[in-house]
């Protein structure tokens, strides 16, 4: 397990990142998600250890994470771009010698790699012969060499067309099988919700949400729909609730006191025939809006 | 659950890594042989070193079939003239050995004249009243003329001494001037000018051309982030050793071929006698240019680090190209006082000191206390260039200066 703790960085008078603290388990994906300049390439920086550390500390397995820790990650930074006028398979065997593996085995893993995101073709050719999309399978691939203890990717989506998006999925998800621990962050909010188990909201250096989906979904004010066989005008006069649509025989209540929901049903079967009453949770784009808003 | 799978993988793996870690070549080791052999596969830098080869090698040809180029002239003469003619011929070679003179006789003037218009002969010598003409058509043939000139007043004088009863070399006696140099002959000091400006010259160019282009392989990383990755794995001084070392190393190979071709085709030139004397000032001029090579390619990876995309690099090096213009002409227009001077100083000594040595009368230790500031000076560089490289390196966001990459938080 990964964990951030108070992480701070300053940038003169504007402080980036500001005591943001959360946790990326073992065998999760954890996506991170916020406006831009909300802070999350710094942070993925701090915790690479690409950049300085003003405050806080990031531990691994429970100890304040080394440079051979670090190393052992794989790390996708946000703009991209290897060698352009280099072989990829060298420049990726490259990569994967600095991070300690032993040249026979580096070449072995990036073959396999180019083969399965269907570049087994194009091993010699000059990383800027290759079509955006292949430029970034590349980039991706260099990201998971050596086979990664934990994964930080910084937007690893983006410029990616919807096949490359489902090899990397997948590729994603057997490092998460294997309880290796994924942060990732993303703008495109539908896809982070299809893939994470857990999430992580900042806005303006500060962290404002984190949890599970689901935690998320329902940590907000209980919000609940009403359909009745009748008109709902009688809702607006019930207590402890605040209506927030009311159209001809449906309703839409914000619980306000606990309890008022269970009083507002009973009232309802008394009057009448209840069609629908259930529990409305936000889509993640929501919660992401109000969040950051 | 998974946590436990986790810490099992992992510890198995980072064993495995340590044990690797072993027999796993340094970083700096894997940035050398990258820079050298992306480098050296790659087509333009290949193509600008045959190319500056074939440059070598043709000028050295040219000079020396310049030098060996033997003149043939045709010289006219009617009856009357055709025992100074002889003479002019059979001594020609002990005046100019580069002209072989053949005769024609001719019969008169007008025949004379019409084998000058037609070409048949270049010149027409004949005697006039007191003395002798060498009629041509244009002034072109100088080098007859001046075979000519000598070979007739030495006749002339040898018959005139005759007829008073003398030798030529008995009226000569005691008008020579001879000439004795305390510091070896013009040529030789011709030579070691000319050696001078083609060491000044090559410094020049190979810490140009690979400093230029160290920096913007360091802009290249920065600007396409692969540097953060490099960052994650190795640390940045290892990257700024092996970026130093592949360039360095580089540009002595490329240095040792240019003076290698360069004193094999010496060698094969009426200059060749001094190709012995010159190994010794080459091997001192190698190791100047490998200490200042590394002093100004340290300078030149900060000035890549500042920049944050190519275009910068202009502004970033202006000082760094400013300086070696300063070392290319001081190299080759400072003379006495500050000459030795200079030859002491560092970064200029890398060129002043070895064209002294090249010159001659440098005392055995001058080199040496030369080359020591020298590497002093490399060795502080890279410590200041290693703290300004690492910091300005991960700076992103337009240029950095240096006051902000000196003080800038890691």
């Amino acid at each position: 397990m990964l964990e951030i703790r108070e992480l701070t960085r300053r940038f003169g008078e504007n402080t980036a990142v500001d005591h943001v603290s959360f946790e990326v388990p073992a065998g999760q994906m954890t996506g991170f998600v916020g406006a831009n300049g909300a802070g999350k390439t710094t942070t993925m920086r701090m915790v690479m250890g690409v950049l300085g550390i003003d405050g806080g500390e990031v531990l691994w397995k429970g100890q304040p994470i080394t440079r051979l820790d670090r190393r052992s990650f794989g790390y996708m930074p946000e703009e991209r771009g290897l060698y352009p006028k280099q072989p990829i398979i060298d420049q990726l065997v490259y990569v994967a010698q600095l991070k300690g593996m032993e040249r026979t085995a580096a070449r072995a893993a990036v073959a396999e790699l180019l083969e399965r995101f269907g570049l087994g073709e194009r091993t010699k050719d000059h990383l800027e012969k290759l079509s955006l999309g292949n430029q970034q399978r590349v980039q991706i691939i260099a990201s998971v060499l050596p086979r990664p203890a934990a994964l930080i990717l910084d937007e690893p989506f983006s410029g990616l067309d919807p096949v490359a998006v489902d090899s990397m999925v997948d590729l994603l998800r057997e490092y998460t099988r294997d309880g290796i621990p994924v942060l990732f962050s993303s703008h495109q909010l539908d896809l982070v919700e299809r893939l994470c188990d857990r999430l992580v909201v900042l806005a303006q250096g500060r962290r404002v949400a984190a949890g599970t989906v689901s935690e998320l979904r329902d940590a907000g004010v209980p919000r609940f729909r009403l359909v009745l066989g009748g008109d709902a005008g009688w809702v607006r006069d019930q207590g402890g609730l605040e209506v927030l649509d009311l159209d001809g025989t449906t309703a839409l209540v914000e619980v306000q006191q606990e309890g008022a929901e269970q009083r507002l049903v009973a009232e309802a079967t008394r009057r009448g025939d209840v069609h629908e009453f259930v529990r409305v949770r936000p889509a993640l784009s929501e919660i992401y809006r109000e969040a950051t808003a | 659950m998974s946590t436990d799978t986790s810490s099992d993988t992992s510890s198995g793996s980072s064993t495995e890594t340590s044990a690797r870690r072993d027999d796993r070549e340094p970083a700096w080791l894997l940035v050398t042989r990258r820079e050298i052999v992306s480098r050296i596969t790659d087509k333009s830098f290949l193509i600008g070193t045959a190319l500056m080869i074939v440059m070598i090698v043709g000028f050295i040809g040219f000079t020396a079939w310049q030098d060996e180029k033997t003149e043939t002239a045709t010289l006219g003469a009617t009856p009357e003239a055709m025992a100074m003619a002889t003479a002019i011929k059979d001594n020609a070679a002990d005046v100019d050995d580069k002209l072989k003179v053949t005769l024609v006789e001719l019969d008169d003037e007008d025949a004379a004249k019409t084998a000058l218009r037609e070409e048949d002969v270049d010149a027409w010598l004949h005697p006039v009243d007191g003395g002798w003409e060498l009629t041509s058509e244009s002034s072109e043939q100088d080098s007859l003329t001046d075979v000519a000139r000598v070979v007739v007043r030495q006749q002339v004088l040898a018959d005139n001494a005759a007829g008073v009863g003398s030798t030529v070399q008995a009226l000569e006696a005691g008008s020579t001037v001879s000439t004795d140099f305390l510091r070896g002959d013009a040529e030789k000091a011709g030579v070691a000018e000319a050696v001078g400006f083609v060491f000044v010259f090559l410094f020049y160019f190979s810490a140009l051309i690979f400093g230029m282009q160290l920096a913007s392989s360091v802009i290249e990383e920065k600007q396409s982030r692969i540097v953060e990755i490099i960052a994650a794995a190795i640390p940045l001084r290892h990257l700024l050793a092996g970026k130093v070392l592949g360039n360095t190393a580089l540009a002595v190979i490329q240095l040792l071929v240019y003076l290698a071709v360069g004193l094999v085709g010496l060698s094969f030139t009426p200059y060749k006698s001094y190709v012995p004397s010159l190994s010794g000032p080459t091997v001192w001029f190698l190791g100047f240019f490998l200490a200042g090579f590394v002093a100004l390619a340290c300078l030149w990876a900060v000035a890549g680090s500042l920049a944050s995309r190519t275009e910068d690099l202009q502004a970033t090096s202006t000082p760094l190209t400013m300086l070696m213009l300063a070392m290319f002409f001081g190299g080759l227009s400072l003379e006495g006082r500050g000459q030795v001077i200079a030859s002491f100083l560092p970064p200029v000594s890398a060129v002043v000191m070895p064209k002294r040595i090249l010159a001659g009368g440098v005392a055995w230790w001058e080199p040496l206390v030369a080359l020591g500031l020298l590497a002093l000076f490399a060795g502080a560089t890279v410590w200041v260039g290693e703290r300004l490289y690492r910091r300005a390196l991960l700076q992103t966001g337009g240029r950095v200066s240096l006051r902000q990459a000196w003080s800038a938080a890691e």
